[in-house]
């Protein structure tokens, strides 16, 4: 990038900026290569899960992160998503994929209404609204036993032949996600270099001053809440198309939602991978619980508690405590303060 | 100097303007017009309504009932952002900048896109950043521009978000107690400013209780008292009323 005086991001030392590049192409390199580093199908299973996971997450940081109104209930998104999915293909004959971005896209216009109405609320009412939402789905998707399969669940075709072994289907799986987390990531950080990122982050600091500024923040927040709720419905249809098999009580739970939220907020909302640590991390650990412990309601007491420390000791996540720990230490500059008559003489020197 | 009042493409003109809180009214019947191209200024005591006349101008909050026009257009109930574009930019009585946003952020935000490819545009670009650094260097904290707008001291805010405001290219500028809580030094230099900003031809509604600067700033006064105008005109002859003096002395 060139040194000039409208550059703005050239204030940042380049050795950290060479760093996030190495860091970048490590993680490329990582999820490239860890189909076939990992030791057996079970471990890829859970690379699977746990980038499914990145996916979802890193799609609510689309509207959590940049507009800071928290959705308990995104679970609707994705679980639409995947019933969208499966639908299409079993009663239209659709091919999978198509039915997938058919689905994500289907999600996406249903999102518009749901945020005409929930978005003029904030904060508690907000997250409460979401949890009705999702809880409203649950209801009746359960109950529409002739159209949804009902509690009975939803056996969802699989995309590849029988042809394909299990540890292939994972690894497909694993690449396809890949791919949808790049892409969401991708979004993630066109809109924060943008006009609307602009806007929507001052949403997330002072709506109402934003808005007295001009931004039409219901119009942004709308937005930013349809392009999440597109790649979350994409994560959940791509998951459906890989497990094979949807249950409303687990497409539809108010956990997955939590999941979601938990891993932004300890990875860090304002930081484009802060999801994805989160959910490498709480991924993980929700998996080696599970089979350690069995499906006891115990990772749900150890989601609460991790949530809570979150909450309390790094309310920004890991990512951007990490980075504010570093600049401590580098002794980055402080903030000069400024009397009004040095302000004075400074002007009057460049008037001159 | 004094423009005639209620000239139909004054500045922002009210008729009858009414906002109740439960039993408080705090604005009552308020038929107010401001002059184009001058300074105004808006006083009066502790809650007689100021900054609820703002907010019912600016669209933060939708009066009961009455009319607000600018330059001529009706505006009441339009919500903030499209009172903003349409011209009036404003300040807030306690500073409101964005705190975890640094300060070129904070001026980012205030650009008034059209259209869905101008919104996509890179917040970035050169002739947003320049500009918003020509607005920063102005008020005198274009040294501050990678420093969060929350670990910068008050009086740096409150220029930030006069800069903020600048951003926007508002031909009428509603700033609410400018002067409040910051140094005397910063007094002056504020004063400066919106002298330097109306000889560009902006417009100006100034609440705030130093009366050494309303008197020595502006070129027409309306005076508050419980919700309504009850006296307006130039400084000194707004200052010599009788009214005003009651008002100001509580009897
Ligand atoms: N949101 C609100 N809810 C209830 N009452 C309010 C609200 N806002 C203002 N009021 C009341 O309306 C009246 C006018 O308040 P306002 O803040 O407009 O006065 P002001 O002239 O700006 O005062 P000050 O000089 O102290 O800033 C006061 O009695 C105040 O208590
Ligand atoms: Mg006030």
């Amino acid at each position: 990038m060139p040194n000039g005086s409208s550059n703005v991001r050239t204030s940042r030392p380049t050795a950290v900026r060479a760093a996030r590049t190495v860091a970048l192409l490590a993680l490329v390199a990582l999820i490239v290569l860890f189909p076939s580093l990992a030791p057996d199908p079970f471990i890829l299973s859970v690379g699977v899960v746990i980038l499914s996971y990145a996916v979802l997450a890193t799609s609510w940081n689309l509207v959590g992160g940049f507009t800071g109104y928290i959705s308990l209930g995104h679970a609707a998104y994705s679980g639409l998503g995947g019933y969208a999915t499966a639908l299409l293909i079993l009663r239209t004959g659709m091919d999978p994929w198509l039915a997938l971005i058919a689905g994500g896209l289907i999600v996406a216009v249903i999102a518009v209404p749901v945020g005409i109405a929930s978005l003029r609320v904030r904060g508690a009412s907000f997250v409460i609204a979401s949890i009705a939402l999702v809880l409203i789905v649950q209801l009746v998707f359960q109950s529409w036993h002739t159209f949804t399969g009902g509690s009975n669940g939803l056996r969802v075709p699989r995309p590849f032949g029988t042809e394909v072994l299990r540890p292939e289907q994972h690894e497909r799986f694993f690449y396809l996600h890949a791919v949808l987390l790049a892409l969401a990531l991708l979004t993630w950080w066109l809109i924060e270099r943008s006009r609307l990122g602009a806007g929507l982050k001052a949403i997330r600091e002072d709506e109402d001053k934003a808005q007295a500024l001009g931004v039409p923040t219901f119009a942004y927040k709308l937005t930013a809440l349809v392009v999440s709720a597109f790649f979350t419905a994409l994560g959940g249809g791509l998951y459906a198309l890989w497990f094979g098999y949807l249950d409303p009580i687990f497409q539809f739970s108010i956990l997955i939602g939590s999941y979601m939220v938990l891993m932004s907020l300890l990875g860090g909302v304002r930081s484009l991978f802060g999801p994805l640590l989160g959910a490498v991390v709480v991924g993980y650990a929700v998996e080696v619980f599970k089979s350690q412990y069995g499906d006891t309601q115990l990772h749900l007491v150890a989601t609460g508690v991790l949530l809570g420390l979150v909450v309390l000791f790094m309310p920004d996540g890991v990512i951007p405590a990490l980075t504010s720990a570093l600049n401590r230490r580098r002794g980055a500059a402080s903030i000069r303060e400024v009397s009004a008559e040095e302000l004075a003489n400074q002007r009057e020197e460049t008037a001159r | 100097m004094t423009g005639t009042t209620g000239s139909p493409t004054g500045s922002v003109t009210t008729r009858d303007l009414t906002k109740s809180f439960g039993g408080v009214r705090a604005i009552d019947g308020a038929s107010v017009a401001f002059h184009e191209g001058e300074i105004n200024a808006l006083i009066g005591p502790n809650g007689s309504g100021k900054t609820t006349f703002f907010n019912c101008v600016t669209g933060m909050i939708r009066p009961d009932s009455g009319t607000v026009t600018y330059q001529g257009r009706d505006v009441t109930g339009l919500p903030p952002h499209r009172i903003a574009r349409s011209g009036i930019g404003r300040s807030f009585q306690l500073c409101r900048i964005f705190p975890r946003l640094t300060v070129l952020e904070n001026m980012l935000v205030a650009v008034q896109p059209h259209g869905l490819l101008q919104r996509l545009r890179g917040s970035r670009n050169p002739a947003d950043v320049g500009r918003a650094r020509e607005l920063l260097a102005r008020v005198g904290i274009d040294h501050l521009e990678h420093a969060e707008a929350r670990d910068i001291s008050y009086g740096q805010q409150k220029l930030l978000e006069l800069a903020g405001v600048l951003m926007g290219d508002p031909r009428t500028i509603m700033l609410d107690e400018p002067a409040g809580g910051v140094n005397p030094a910063l007094v002056d230099r504020i004063a400066d400013l919106v002298r330097e900003l109306n000889a560009e031809g902006r417009t100006f509604i100034i609440v705030e209780h130093n009366m050494e600067l309303v008197m020595g700033l502006s070129d027409h006064v309306v005076v508050f008292d419980r919700g309504r105008p009850i006296a307006q005109g130039a400084p000194a002859v707004v200052q010599d009323d009788p009214l005003v003096l009651e008002a100001y002395l509580g009897v």
